[in-house]
């Protein structure tokens, strides 16, 4: 009975310390002890990584291992007749990624100031909760980062930085359920512009898409650059679906990102881009 | 009773294998993702250690662990714990069970506690004005995140039980 009391006060005792720590932390009134215990982690979080990375290259080569084989069964019975074919368009086929890489690294930055202010970061950790999508890179304010900067790849947006410690920072991927992007279609006979919201579980969603606008399959979205949160043009991903009903206000899009959320190694801050108000996330 | 040298050393066991659990959560298990979640290896940890244990330890564990993760994942500090520490009263009521030695039992605890943690933290998240889809985070986050619970747990479960019983003797609760 004692041993039980014993308990349910310790219970409270702890939710206690935990209730003041968590009005104290959401305040940023505990970022200077948030970043330094950050700091004494992120050795341990980058050797761990690492070796999280390297199991998930074993495991990624032994699943294209399986259907290499099965790939490589179907190309040998037409080896003979494609092989001269076959070299031409490895040829073009390279040549055509490398122009594609060029023309998507052009579209991503159109003003050329922003190359001088990107710096690339390691992801050294990613959110160990299911319900916030959240990933830590290797650069923090020692190294110029400010909450609220753009986060990209190559291949498009991933989000925005919205906690910063010395040598750390936490990014808030768009997929999460806490994040908005102002978006718009890239084509430009629509350039329908909404909001897209990460769900819970599932692919991100293009919301309050006006009744009128036109939105297609496989359209591309692209930051808007409305609200001052994000630079304009950033790509986003490709319309999977449309939603659109006739009782709703606005009908929505289902978009898959351009980026892998789950196979990011590295990012890029823009640093030289100065966002508007940041609204809270957490 | 066990003597003040041994606890020592306990203590010092208890905080390696919480810093271990929380570096791996946040690195290795982040990156496996089953039907969109990864297991919460913290929780499981969490409830076995509950019910093997005492539910004292348990909410410590809860606590200190908690705090690791929300510090890797960004988190206000508090979050973790607050809708982890009421998964170890569950374990609590397992503890009188005559299934304890059982892996099935370890493993519906942590089924219920998953689905508890899930529900307290899209209240936390809810009362930070994060809107929140109860249904969608229900069938597409914490389903499959229990099921991947329960199959650490059934692997977690015997390790913590020799662990246990290595480091003392495991005291009954009433």
């Amino acid at each position: 009975m004692k041993r039980i009391a014993n308990r349910t006060y310790l219970f409270f005792l702890l939710a206690a310390i935990s209730l003041v720590l968590l009005i104290l932390s959401s305040s940023d009134r505990l970022a200077p002890v948030e970043g330094g215990l950050a700091r004494l982690a992120q050795p341990f979080l980058t050797v761990s990584n690492e070796i999280g990375r390297q199991i998930s290259n074993v495991i990624g080569t032994a699943r294209e291992l399986t259907g290499l084989r099965s790939t490589n069964k179907q190309l040998l019975t037409q080896v003979d007749t494609l092989t001269i074919d076959n070299l031409r368009l490895k040829e073009v086929e390279a040549e055509n990624a490398r122009l594609r890489e060029l023309l998507r690294f052009a579209q991503i930055n159109p003003l050329s100031d922003y190359r001088g202010g990107q710096v690339i970061a390691r992801v050294i950790s990613r959110g160990p909760t299911n319900y916030l999508s959240s990933l830590t890179i290797d650069l923090g304010s020692q190294h110029g980062i400010k909450a609220g900067m753009p986060v990209v790849t190559e291949r498009g947006l991933v989000g925005r930085i919205y906690k910063v410690g010395p040598t750390s920072s936490i990014v808030l991927p768009l997929t999460d359920p806490s994040s908005g992007v102002p978006a718009m279609v890239k084509r430009s006979s629509s350039r329908a512009v909404g909001m897209v919201n990460g769900k819970a579980g599932t692919p991100p969603v293009m919301e309050f898409i006006a009744q009128d606008a036109d939105v297609s399959l496989g359209d591309e979205i692209i930051t808007s650059g409305l609200g001052g949160n994000f630079p304009k043009g950033i790509t986003i991903g490709q319309v999977l679906k449309v939603n659109k009903r006739d009782f709703d206000m606005y009908q929505e899009a289902v978009i898959r990102p351009t980026v892998n959320f789950n196979q990011l190694e590295f990012v890029l801050v823009i640093t030289n881009f100065q966002p508007g108000e940041i609204e809270s996330v957490g | 009773m066990v003597e003040p040298s041994r606890r020592g050393a306990n203590i010092y066991l208890s905080l390696l294998i919480l810093a271990v659990t929380v570096i791996v959560q946040g690195t290795l298990l982040a990156r496996t993702r089953f039907f969109g979640s990864s297991p919460n290896l913290l929780l499981v940890v969490v409830v076995c250690w509950s019910l093997l244990h005492t539910v004292s330890e348990g909410l410590l564990w809860a606590f200190v662990g908690g705090l690791g993760v929300d510090l890797i994942a960004g988190l206000p500090l508090g979050t973790t714990p607050l809708a982890l520490m009421p998964t170890c009263f569950l374990a609590g009521l397992g503890r009188s069970s005559i299934f304890t030695n059982s892996v099935l039992l370890p493993a519906l605890l942590v089924a219920l506690a998953t689905l508890i943690f899930g529900w307290i933290n899209l209240i936390v998240l809810s009362a930070r004005g994060v809107p929140v889809d109860w249904a969608g985070s229900t069938l597409r986050v914490m389903l499959p995140e229990l099921a991947l619970n329960v199959l650490l747990a059934l692997v977690i479960y015997p390790f913590l039980r020799w662990l246990a019983a290595h480091i003392g003797a495991v005291r009954m609760e009433l």
